[in-house]
C-alpha cells in the first residue's frame, strides 16, 4: 500500500481557499458574532430593565374571605426561597468556598437582602443579578367585587390605577362557596400558568395542613423531619488518590472530569456535524463549479482533500473560537477562583493522556467523517442527492452522541467499549470513557484502529471522488457500478 | 541535446461500464508542435487527454508525461490544462481566480497577483479585475478560465475543446492567443470536433473516429487524403468530352457547371492549357482546397462518421 505524495504548498493554497471562501461571508460572520451579540442583547435588557414578560397584574375575589392573605404570602414565601437559592447558587460560582458559606449563614439568619448586600461588597454588582429572578407577577387589589365586572377589566374594556398608571388586569382567582369552596381561574392568557399554578399549590397545602392537623401534626414539623433525614454518601472503592485525612468518599472533585469529558465529547461532536457538513457542501459547489478537472492538472487528489480537511477544520476552529475562549476562560476562572473541589475536579481532568488523547481522536473523528463526506459531496450532483446521501450518516452520526450520557453514567458499560472500537463511534465513545482511566493499550489500538481505518477511507474517498468528478455519473454511475460488479448484471 | 517528449502515449485503452471509450491509441507529442486532436463527439479525445493528465488511469498502455508517470512531481507547475467542462468559483474575483491558479502552478502569490493583472489588461478585461466571477458575462468568464489555465507560462498546454462556448470574435482572440504561445516556442495540443480551427492553427493532426486513432501526421498529408475537386464551367458543348480524362467522376451542377473529382496525375495547369488550347470559353475555372473536413470524411468514410455521431460515448466524455 502506498500513501501518495502530498505537496504542503498546494494543500496550504486549496485550504486558504477554501477557509477564506467561507469566511468572506456575511453568513459566517453573523454566526461568529452571535454569541457576543446575544450577550450584549442580554446585558442591554438587564441594564434597561426591558423584559420579555411584562408585569402581569392579577386580583384575588375571595367570597369566602379566608384565602387571599394566605395566598399572597405564600407567594411572598416562595419568591423569598428562590431568591435564597439563586443567591447561594451565585455565592457558589462565583465565592471561594469560606464566603459561601458565610453568605449562606447570612441569607439564613438575616434574609435575601443581606446577602444581596454581602455579595455586592465583595463582588461589586454580583447582588444586583438577583433582579432577573424576581417575580414579574403583582397581586393588586380588586377594582370590582364582582366578577362579572371584572371581566370587563380583564378584556381591556375598562382599566384601573395602579402606581399612577392605567393598568388592564390580566387574571383573577376567583374563591366562592358553592356545596363546598371552589377556586376558579379567570385570565385572556390562559397559557400563563404562574397564578393557577400558585392557587394549586395554596389548595395542595392547605388540604395537607388539614390532614396533618387531624394527628396535630404540622407542616413545619414535616419539613423539619424531612431535614433531619440521614444523608446517603457516595464512595468509591477505586478511589486511591486520597487527600491528607480523606476518604474514598466521592466529591465534585470526583465528578468533574466525567462532566468535562462529556462535554468534550459533545464538542467533538459538534465540530464533526458541522465541519463534516461544510466539506460535502464545499465539495457539491467545486463540482458545479466545474473547477476541478482544471485543478486536477496542477494539483493531487490527496491534495484537494487534506487542503479541504484542513481550511475546513480551520473554518470550524475560527466559527468555536467564541465558545472555545468562553470554554477555557471559564475552567481558568473555576480553577483560580470557583469551589476548590471544582478547581480540584478540573485539574484532574485536563491531565496530558486526557490531553493527548482528546487531540487524536478529535483530528482522527474529523478526518474520518470528513473523508466520508468529501467522497459523498463527489458523488453528489445536486444539493438532493447530497441530502439522500447523507441521511443514513446523520443518523448514525447522531446516534453516537448517545454514547455521551451512557459514558458519564456507566463508563464500565460494555456498550461503551464496544462503542470505543466501532469507528463511527469511537471519537466520542473514547473520550467520555477517559476519566474512568481504561488501559492505554486499549486508547491506544483503538486510536490505531481508527487511524488506519482513516487513511482507508482517505483512499477510498480518493477513488470515489476520482470516479465522482471524471466520470460525471455521480449517484448514477454509483449504481452501476453496484450493478456490474456486485450483481453482475448488465447496465445502460 | 534532444528535447524532452511533453508526452507519449503508448497503446492506451480505456473502457467505461464494458463500452471501449479509448483502443489502443498511440502518438508521441514533440516539443514545440500544435497537434489538433480531432474527431467527432464520442471519439475519445477527452479520455485519452484525461489520461494523458492522470487523471484516469489507462485500463492497459503506458503514458509518459515529460517523461515521468502523470501526476509525478515533475510534471506539475509545466503543463496548462483547460478542461472541456470549465468554471470559475463564483466569488472570486478575475484577478483572484487567475492568480490562484497561477500559484497552485508554483508562481509566488505577488508575482501571481501581477501576471493576473498584465494578462487581463492585455485581453481587455482590465474592468473585470475585481468583479465577481458570478457578475461577469460568460464570454468575459471563458477569457478568464483560459488565462487561469495558462498565467504560470507552461511548456506544455492541453487544451480540451478551447473553441467551444466562444463567439466568433473571441474564437478569434483566442486563436491569436493559442499562435502567440506557439510563437515562444511552447508545445500545444488541443481537441475540437471544428477541423477548421485545427487547419489554421496546426502542423500535425492526430484524428481519432470510434475511440480509435485514425490518421496521425502533417496536415498537409491529411488533405492530400482527400481527393482533389475542380468546377468548371463554359457555354460549349465540348467541356465534358474534353474533361473525361482528368476526372475520377464528373456531375453537372444544377448551373451547368461541371464538378470533377479529379485524377491523381490530372494538372490543373493542363487542364487550363487544354481549354486554351480547344479555345473552349470558360466562365468559371474554380480548383476546390480540400478540408479537413473531407480528409477525415475520406479517411472514416461517410456510414461511419454518420454512425458515431448518433452513438455518443457518454460515459468519460
Amino acid at each position: 500500500m502506498k500513501f501518495p505524495a502530498i505537496n504542503m504548498r498546494r494543500t496550504y493554497l486549496i485550504a486558504r481557499r477554501d477557509y477564506l471562501g467561507y469566511v468572506k461571508t456575511w453568513g459566517f460572520w453573523i454566526s461568529f458574532f452571535l454569541p457576543f451579540i446575544c450577550g450584549l442583547i442580554y446585558a442591554f435588557v438587564l441594564w434597561s430593565g426591558v423584559s420579555v414578560s411584562p408585569t402581569r397584574y392579577e386580583t384575588i375575589l375571595d367570597e369566602t374571605g379566608l384565602h387571599k392573605a394566605a395566598i399572597i404570602q405564600l407567594d411572598k414565601d416562595n419568591r423569598e426561597k428562590i431568591s435564597t437559592e439563586v443567591l447561594s447558587a451565585l455565592g457558589e460560582t462565583i465565592l471561594p468556598a469560606a464566603q459561601t458559606k458565610e453568605l449562606n449563614a447570612l441569607i439564613a439568619e438575616k434574609g435575601v437582602q443581606a446577602g444581596q448586600d454581602y455579595l455586592n461588597a465583595k463582588i461589586p454588582g454580583a447582588g444586583n443579578k438577583l433582579k432577573a429572578a424576581e417575580s414579574r407577577m403583582i397581586f393588586v387589589e380588586p377594582p370590582s367585587h364582582d366578577l362579572a365586572s371584572l371581566k370587563a377589566y380583564m378584556r381591556g374594556d375598562k382599566q384601573f390605577q395602579f402606581d399612577g398608571e392605567d393598568i388592564k388586569l390580566n387574571g383573577v382567582i376567583h374563591i366562592y362557596e358553592d356545596n363546598g369552596i371552589n377556586a376558579d381561574y379567570w385570565s385572556p392568557n390562559f397559557n400563563n400558568p404562574e397564578a393557577e399554578r400558585l392557587t394549586k399549590k395554596y389548595f395542595k397545602r392547605l388540604s395537607t395542613d388539614r390532614y396533618l392537623a387531624g394527628g396535630n401534626l404540622s407542616q413545619k414539623g414535616l419539613d423539619a423531619a424531612r431535614n433531619e433525614a440521614l444523608t446517603v454518601n457516595t464512595f468509591d472503592p477505586t478511589k486511591t488518590d486520597l487527600k491528607e485525612g480523606g476518604s474514598q468518599k466521592v466529591t465534585m472533585t470526583d465528578r468533574v472530569p466525567y462532566l468535562a469529558a462529556g462535554i468534550l465529547s459533545l464538542m467533538l461532536w459538534l465540530t464533526v456535524f458541522s465541519g463534516a457538513y461544510m466539506l460535502l457542501t464545499s465539495m457539491l459547489e467545486e463540482k458545479m463549479n466545474k473547477l476541478l478537472e482544471m485543478m486536477l492538472a496542477s494539483t493531487r487528489f490527496t491534495e484537494i482533500i487534506f487542503g479541504k480537511l484542513l481550511g475546513v477544520a480551520a473554518l470550524t476552529i475560527t466559527a468555536m473560537l467564541p465558545y472555545i475562549i468562553l470554554g477555557i476562560g471559564t475552567v481558568i476562572g473555576f480553577i483560580f477562583f470557583g469551589d476548590p473541589e471544582i478547581a480540584e475536579g478540573l485539574k484532574n481532568t485536563f491531565t496530558i493522556k486526557m490531553v493527548v488523547f482528546f487531540i487524536i481522536f478529535l483530528i482522527l473523528g474529523y478526518v474520518f467523517y470528513g473523508a466520508f463526506f468529501i467522497a459523498l459531496g463527489a458523488l453528489a450532483e445536486s444539493m438532493q442527492d447530497a441530502q439522500t446521501l447523507t441521511t443514513p450518516i446523520m443518523i448514525v452520526l447522531s446516534a453516537c452522541i448517545l454514547v455521551v450520557p451512557i459514558g458519564m453514567e456507566s463508563p464500565d458499560s460494555p456498550i461503551l467499549i464496544f462503542a470505543s472500537w466501532f469507528p463511527l463511534s469511537a471519537p466520542f465513545a473514547a473520550i467520555v470513557r477517559l476519566p474512568s482511566d481504561p488501559p492505554l493499550w486499549e486508547l491506544t489500538l483503538s486510536a490505531l484502529f481508527l487511524g488506519i481505518l482513516s487513511i482507508g477511507v482517505i483512499m477510498l474517498a480518493e477513488r470515489i471522488f476520482r470516479f465522482g468528478v471524471l466520470s460525471g455519473s455521480g449517484v448514477k454511475g454509483a449504481t452501476d457500478w453496484f450493478k456490474r460488479t456486485i450483481l453482475r448484471r448488465k447496465t445502460n | 541535446m534532444t528535447l524532452q517528449s511533453p508526452l507519449s502515449i503508448h497503446g492506451v485503452s480505456k473502457s467505461f461500464g464494458g463500452k471501449v471509450a479509448v483502443e489502443n491509441v498511440s502518438f508521441t507529442v514533440k516539443p514545440g508542435e500544435i497537434i489538433g486532436f480531432l474527431g467527432p463527439n464520442g471519439a475519445g479525445k477527452t479520455t485519452t487527454l484525461r489520461m494523458a493528465l492522470g487523471l484516469i488511469k489507462p485500463d492497459s498502455g503506458e503514458v509518459k508525461l515529460f517523461g515521468g508517470q502523470p501526476g509525478a512531481e515533475s510534471s506539475f507547475g509545466r503543463i496548462g490544462f483547460l478542461p472541456e467542462e470549465r468554471g470559475l468559483y463564483k466569488k472570486q474575483t478575475a484577478r483572484e481566480s487567475i492568480a490562484h491558479m497561477a500559484r497552485l502552478n508554483g508562481i509566488k502569490s505577488k508575482e501571481a497577483f501581477k501576471i493576473a493583472d498584465t494578462m487581463l489588461d492585455k485581453y481587455g478585461l482590465s474592468e473585470a479585475k475585481r468583479k465577481k466571477n458570478k457578475d461577469m458575462s460568460k464570454g468575459m468568464a471563458q477569457k478568464v478560465q483560459l488565462l487561469a489555465a495558462i498565467a504560470h507560462d507552461p511548456e506544455f498546454y492541453i487544451l480540451d475543446e478551447p473553441f467551444s462556448g466562444l463567439d466568433p470574435v473571441n474564437q478569434h482572440v483566442l486563436e491569436s492567443i493559442v499562435r502567440e504561445i506557439a510563437d515562444r516556442g511552447r508545445t500545444i495540443i488541443f481537441s475540437t470536433h471544428v477541423m477548421e480551427h485545427a487547419e489554421r492553427l496546426c502542423d500535425r493532426i492526430i484524428l481519432m473516429a470510434g475511440g480509435r486513432k485514425v490518421f496521425d501526421g502533417p496536415t498537409d498529408e491529411a488533405l492530400s487524403k482527400v481527393p482533389r475537386r475542380m468546377v468548371i464551367g463554359s457555354d460549349d458543348a465540348r467541356l465534358t468530352e474534353l474533361m473525361t480524362p482528368f476526372a475520377k467522376s464528373l456531375s453537372k451542377r444544377e448551373d451547368g457547371t461541371l464538378d470533377l473529382i479529379l485524377k491523381d496525375k490530372a494538372n490543373n495547369q493542363e487542364i487550363l492549357e487544354r481549354c486554351v488550347a480547344e479555345k473552349i470559353n470558360l466562365t468559371r475555372f474554380e480548383p476546390k482546397q480540400p478540408t479537413l473536413h473531407e480528409a477525415f470524411v475520406a479517411m472514416v468514410g461517410n456510414d461511419m462518421r454518420a454512425d458515431m455521431d448518433t452513438n455518443i460515448l457518454e460515459v468519460g466524455q
